[in-house]
């Protein structure tokens, strides 16, 4: 086990490189002065200002020379500076990352929790009115495009009966986010109402797949009862393709949720994302990029070794 | 992103015969099973020489026998076939202004010469609905198809040789799923104007990864079942293996796995849309216009919304249903006759 | 057997349903224009919390502002609040000079000399505001202002010579050639923000940049690195420093800030509320559902409403019907002072595209194209005006000339587009491709059989341009001419055409182009036209040169005779050197009725709420 860890990890390590310098070389691909689109619509009236630009961040070099100078900043710590919005990408990343992870993560534990016993119940009573309920209506949400959903959860809950704020929370930090949760209450819901629809069906689907195996038959045939075999057996083994999506999500409680954080004024990771691809920020676009890579090979990583430790009947090659 | 089609990266260890399952209480039975039969049928029967050997019905009578049976999954493929004569057959039968721009008549409510109202460029709603549906089916069903073959090819040598070259090509796997989509999408539209192509080709490009991890988690774990096993034992080749046994099934959840690709390419379109980054004016797909028409929420102007979206959700939905019915159709183990 | 459930189709109806009647239920009250304000006793006190523009939030505190942050929303909307410019301007609505807001007294002109009296305005630091501090960002501006100062034109180096500070509240300085005194004192003294000596220093102490030229760079790069610290905006010794009515108070870099008023400050409106707050948008449906449903934790009192969901304007009205006036606000709408115009490029590298972009009839065939007044009165909802050539005409200014004030110059008419092309030799195909037939009437460098087919990048997400762009396309296809559009984000239409692709040493790649946002006339408050349209020039867009046009500009830089102003746009306005395109609302304002003191609100955007109070 700790072999295919560490050998994992050194894997890790190399698709981060290689993620990393995709991305850089994408950037460089855009066409267009890099330093007249980071400058803003008046750098064309300098073009010394553009010509010291240049040369001071070394974008009249080679790509790869570029990468290798970022590469050894990353090393150090210093994930660079976005000159667009004047901050640093660290600090930019520190404070959006918090909101994202906020709203992603609850939203995600809170999907856990209502679509775990959601697919159970959906298995067990399979066919019958029970699961079309929660099928239909997973189904739909499921196919509802995220900003409609977000939008008439507006309409409904904070213009025609104002019980929630139609934004977000605004303040920063920790506490200042929680301390107004009430404003969080329908992004959350918009989110969660899709990840449950996508959960309980794996759920289902996972639950009934060990409902057939042959393990519940030799339970049965040793006399345990309905209820053990469910609580003890089934639910253990249909929880691991969960806790796989679990760690797949990851990336996304990471990267946000863009849609939903422009209609709800709650500017996370996703949104910077989106601003500032829009203006080739590459710093920070470098930075977003550097965490959710990393969040992806990790949450990977321990999709897999959850897995090998919750069933031991599987083999790595 | 949908990650509906990320399956468990997991061996599947359970066995390929008929699960035998008893019809005891609580439990209900998986399998549409017809009413008042016993629970011994089939093969299982007839391996216990219970029932006398019948001809047995081929695996593909079965799954479609199971398919039809599931009233969901033939509802879908109804709405389905009915979405496609309407957006390709439709514009021929109903005539509306979808090109010329005429401020003078937008946002008309539903009404004479408008059975769905104007938009803001003064085009009829209803065909535009129908045009702009060509497209969504088109580059939802092209990509799906496109990622598919592309996932399925990569997938299966993955996960056929497995060692070090699976280890590789999984690992270019996390790499392409960890450069952030959008990214990609924007750099694509500065490069490339979007047309229906590129977007079929850009869709493809980052929804293979997924059907890639599942065509290889299949073939990883159909390598190691033990009738594959069995079979070595006894001396069979590996190629009877692949065309009696890892065939059928490996085909059956890529068919389910394209099936909700379709829905999801779809559902990815229209976000694109939304964020700017679809197809180009003056052409339009349903997310453009479901994007359009949800700036006027707070007017009342439900037919730049509803008609749209009430496309969109109606195809998304029957195709998952479609697709269940399918996944039901190909489960060996569901299967009792 | 599987009984058929229709249970699964329930959530379906439920969700489609539910869009309809909430859609339907969602009618906008639509009542009387513009709600009356409720006259009432004014209130001391209060806080005003405005709406910034979505995705702009201010990020540069150092008035001196390089490209990189030179904005409105950095200059108008923050800075000038605490940091005032030596030079008002805003004037009840008129872009003019506003005498009694301004730090100094207009210039006197004798002979070659001119002087500028300061009035007496201290800082909140106790010091006055002295000509040594004029002369602190004058300094500045000759050492570093042609890479460091984003709106730099040559002032002063290229236009004044021999800048002295007599005495604390006299600054003299010599013209070196004559230039007309409007245009100086609009579009160069216009520049000036006067800074104090607590900040004429490095890390290492203080320096001299008001005296020694030499010593600025390097004061310059210190201010600006403490620029870069947004979260010491508010404990700095240097930013707390200010001679306006306002100083910050709280400032986050996501775009929370908030001022509270300047007691030491020596301008004649002192601001009546206890506190002024800014508050960030990611959209503006976003900001709309705010102003929709405020509650304890958002509450806005001027925020803006997106067009599409105002209801159309009467052609004779200022204001039309607020579907927010139920809510208990006034609707307002504010217009840059500026022009808007999309750009052709004189000098395309796409094969012989820019051979018949020089061809005036051809422009003059794309402008009779473009239907401004049907985009007024469709996407903009009325709620826009006509752009009638380089000078501004909302409002109606004294350097407006009588042609300008008549109207478009090229109202829509796609019958004389097509008899222009036709007279020169194209042959026109509705709907299809129309070629030159007959390259002797086409122009030189045109060939034989080339297509009317040009690109057409344009900048997404605002839902006019979308609008007037596919109508463009539409009406250029009706006559044969391809106009491929590609929308693009923003940053990536200016990086592409805004600049003089030839001066700049950028690709020529690009045939026409739109950013939607035109010129804004700021700080260049008299529009005179040499950054936009004299040869050579960087802010040249398209590449337009005309020696005559060179020669009447010049007459409009030497001369304040209103006479060349005139002559000249008369000359240019109808040569098409941009296209131009309709004036959008820089915002639909929504006023909230209890607040009094915000109209008539500045078209050169400079926020002012010191003139705000509530009212009971």
């Amino acid at each position: 086990m700790t072999v295919f860890i560490v050998r994992r990890a050194l894997q890790a390590i190399v698709v981060l490189l290689i993620v990393t310098m995709f991305t850089f070389a994408l950037l460089r691909a855009i066409p267009g002065n890099v330093a007249v689109a980071i400058m803003g619509p008046g750098a064309y009236r300098d073009p010394a200002a553009i010509k010291l630009f240049d040369s001071t961040y070394g974008f009249d070099k080679p790509w790869y020379s570029q990468y290798l100078l970022w590469l050894g900043h990353l090393a150090q710590g210093n994930l660079g500076y976005s000159w667009n919005l004047n901050q640093s990408v660290a600090s930019l990343l520190a404070n959006r990352l918090l909101k994202s992870v906020v709203l992603v993560g609850i939203s995600t534990i809170l999907a856990l929790i209502i679509a775990i016993p959601i697919g159970v119940i959906q298995a067990v009573r399979r066919n019958k009115f029970i699961d079309h309920f929660f099928n239909g209506t997973s189904t739909v949400f499921y196919a509802t495009p995220s900003f409609l959903l977000g939008l008439l959860l507006i309409l409904i809950f904070a213009i025609k009966f104002p019980i929630f704020p139609a934004e977000g929370p605004q303040g920063n930090g920790l506490g200042a986010i929680l301390s107004d949760f009430n404003a969080l209450i329908l992004p959350i819901a918009t989110l969660t109402l899709i990840t449950v629809a996508l959960f309980s069906r794996y759920m289902r689907s996972s639950v009934l797949d060990n409902l057939t195996e042959d393990y519940v038959r030799t339970a049965k045939a040793k006399g345990a009862s309905e209820r053990r075999i469910l609580y003890r057996h089934v639910l253990r083994n249909s929880l691991i393709p969960i806790a796989t999506l679990l760690g797949l999500s990851l990336p996304g409680i990471l990267s946000g949720a863009l849609i939903t954080e422009a209609v709800f004024n709650y500017p996370g990771m996703g949104l910077l994302f989106y601003q500032q691809a829009q203006k080739q920020d590459y710093p920070t676009l470098l930075g977003i990029t550097v965490v959710v890579a990393v969040a992806t090979v990790v949450g990977s990583l321990l999709a897999d070794i959850t897995y090998a430790v919750l069933d031991p009947r599987v083999r790595y090659t | 992103m949908s990650i509906l089609n990320v399956p468990p990266e997991r061996p599947d260890p359970s066995l390929p015969e008929v699960g035998l399952i008893s019809d005891t209480v609580d439990v209900a039975p998986i399998a549409p099973a017809p009413e008042g039969e016993a629970a011994l049928e089939g093969e299982a029967a007839v391996a216990a020489g219970i029932l006398p050997a019948t001809k047995p019905r081929s695996a593909f009578r079965r799954g479609l026998e199971v398919f039809l049976e599931n009233k969901l999954a033939v509802t879908g493929v109804v709405i389905l076939v009915a979405m496609v004569l309407f957006c390709f057959v439709g514009p021929h039968v109903y005539y509306g202004n979808t090109t010329a721009v005429n401020f003078a008549q937008e946002t008309l409510p539903p009404g004479a010469g408008h059975p769905l109202g104007t938009d803001s460029n003064g085009n009829d709603v209803l065909a535009r609905l129908m045009t702009s549906g060509q497209i969504s089916l088109e580059v939802g069903i092209a990509a799906a198809i496109l990622a598919t073959v592309l996932g399925v090819m990569w997938g299966a040598i993955a996960g056929y040789f497995g060692g070090a070259l699976d280890a590789v090509m999984m690992r270019i796997v996390d790499a392409v799923l960890s450069i952030p989509v959008l990214f990609l999408l924007l750099v694509v539209v500065s490069l490339v104007t979007p047309t229906e192509q590129v977007l079929i080709v850009v869709i493809a490009a980052v929804s293979w990864l997924t059907t890639a991890r599942l065509v290889r988690g299949e073939a990883l774990s159909l390598r190691v079942r033990d009738y594959v096993q069995a079979m070595k034992v006894m001396g069979g080749g590996s190629t009877r293996a692949v065309t009696r046994h890892i065939a059928p099934n490996a085909i059956g959840t890529i068919m389910v796995n394209l099936t909700f690709q379709v829905a999801d390419a779809i559902a990815f379109i229209v976000a694109l849309s939304y964020l700017g980054l679809g197809i180009r004016p003056p052409q339009q797909d349903w997310g453009a216009m479901l994007s359009n028409g949800v700036q006027y929420v707070s007017d009342s102007y439900w037919w730049l919304i509803l008609p749209a979206g009430a496309c969109i959700i109606i195809v998304i939905t029957a195709i998952l249903w479609i697709g269940e019915g399918l996944r039901d159709a190909v489960e060996v183990r569901l299967q009792r006759r | 057997m599987m009984k058929f459930r229709s249970k699964a189709i329930v959530g379906l109806a439920l969700v489609v349903a539910s869009i309809t009647a909430l859609a339907a239920c969602s009618s906008s009250s639509s009542s009387s224009p513009g709600a009356a304000a409720s006259s009432g006793t004014p209130v001391a006190g209060g806080t005003a919390t405005w709406a910034e523009l979505p995705a702009s939030t201010p990020n540069y505190i150092f008035p001196f502002d390089s490209s990189a942050y030179i904005s409105v929303t950095n200059s108008s909307q923050f800075q000038f609040l605490m940091y005032r410019p030596l030079y008002w301007f805003g004037n009840g609505g008129s872009p003019t000079l506003n005498q009694s807001l301004s730090l100094a007294d207009p210039p006197t002109f004798s002979g070659n000399n001119v002087t500028i009296t300061l009035k007496p305005y201290k800082w909140s630091n106790g010091t006055s505001v002295t000509a040594q501090d004029v002369m602190f960002w004058l300094n500045m501006e000759q050492a570093v202002g042609a890479t460091d100062y984003g709106a730099y034109t040559g002032f002063p180096t290229t236009v004044v010579k021999n800048i002295k500070a007599v005495s604390p509240t006299e600054l003299t300085m010599t013209l070196d050639k004559p230039v007309s005194q409007s245009w100086l004192l609009y579009n160069d003294l216009s520049q000036i923000t006067p800074m104090p000596a607590a900040w004429d220093r490095t890390a290492s102490g203080p320096s001299s940049c008001a005296t020694t030229v030499s010593d600025c760079t390097a004061v310059y790069q210190y201010l600006d690195a403490q620029s870069k610290n947004l979260s010491g905006y508010v404990s700095s010794p240097l930013w707390s420093i200010v001679d306006g009515p306002w100083k910050l108070s709280a400032f986050n870099a996501d775009g929370h800030v908030t001022f509270v008023p300047n007691t030491a400050y020596s301008g004649p409106v002192k601001p009546k509320l206890a506190q002024f707050q800014e508050v960030p948008f990611t959209t503006d449906a976003a900001e709309y559902d705010v102003l929709q449903s405020q509650s304890s934790s958002s509450k806005l009192d001027v925020g803006y409403i997106p067009p599409q969901d105002v209801p159309a304007k009467p052609a004779d009205a200022a204001v039309g019907p607020n579907p927010l006036s139920s809510h208990g606000y006034t609707l307002s709408p504010l217009y840059t002072w500026g022009i808007n115009y999309y750009v052709v490029n004189f000098q395309s590298s796409v094969s012989d595209h820019a051979a018949i972009i020089k061809q005036l009839y051809f422009r003059q065939a794309l402008a009779y194209l473009m239907n401004q007044a049907a985009v007024i009165a469709g996407p903009l909802k009325g709620y826009g005006t006509l752009t009638v050539g380089p000078v501004g005409n909302n409002p109606p200014t004294q350097w407006l000339s009588q042609q300008g004030k008549a109207g478009d110059p090229y109202p829509y008419n796609p019958g004389k587009a097509k008899s222009l092309l036709t007279s020169h030799g194209w042959t026109v195909v509705a709907g299809g491709a129309t070629t030159c037939t007959n390259p002797s009437l086409c122009g030189p460098g045109i060939t034989q059989g080339t297509a009317l087919s040009f690109n057409f990048p344009y900048a997404s997400g605002s839902a006019w341009i979308n609008a007037e762009m596919t109508q463009l396309q539409s009406n250029a296809l009706a006559l044969g001419i391809k106009l491929n559009l590609e929308p693009k984000p923003f940053n990536q239409v200016t990086a592409l055409a805004a600049g003089n692709c030839t001066v700049a040493k950028i690709p020529c790649n690009w045939d026409l182009a739109n950013w939607g946002g035109g010129w804004s006339f700021a700080p260049d408050y008299q529009p005179t036209g040499e950054t936009l349209f004299m040869c050579g020039s960087i802010a040249n867009s398209g590449g337009y040169c005309s020696s005559t046009n060179d020669a009447y500009i010049d007459k409009t830089l030497t001369s304040s005779d209103l006479n060349n102003m005139y002559t000249w746009q008369d000359y240019l306005a109808p040569q098409l050197p941009f296209m131009w395109q309709p004036n959008a609302a820089y915002l639909l304002s929504e006023i909230t009725t209890s607040l009094h003191g915000v109209l008539p609100q500045e078209t050169t955007l400079n926020l002012t709420p010191e003139n705000w109070y509530f009212v009971k």
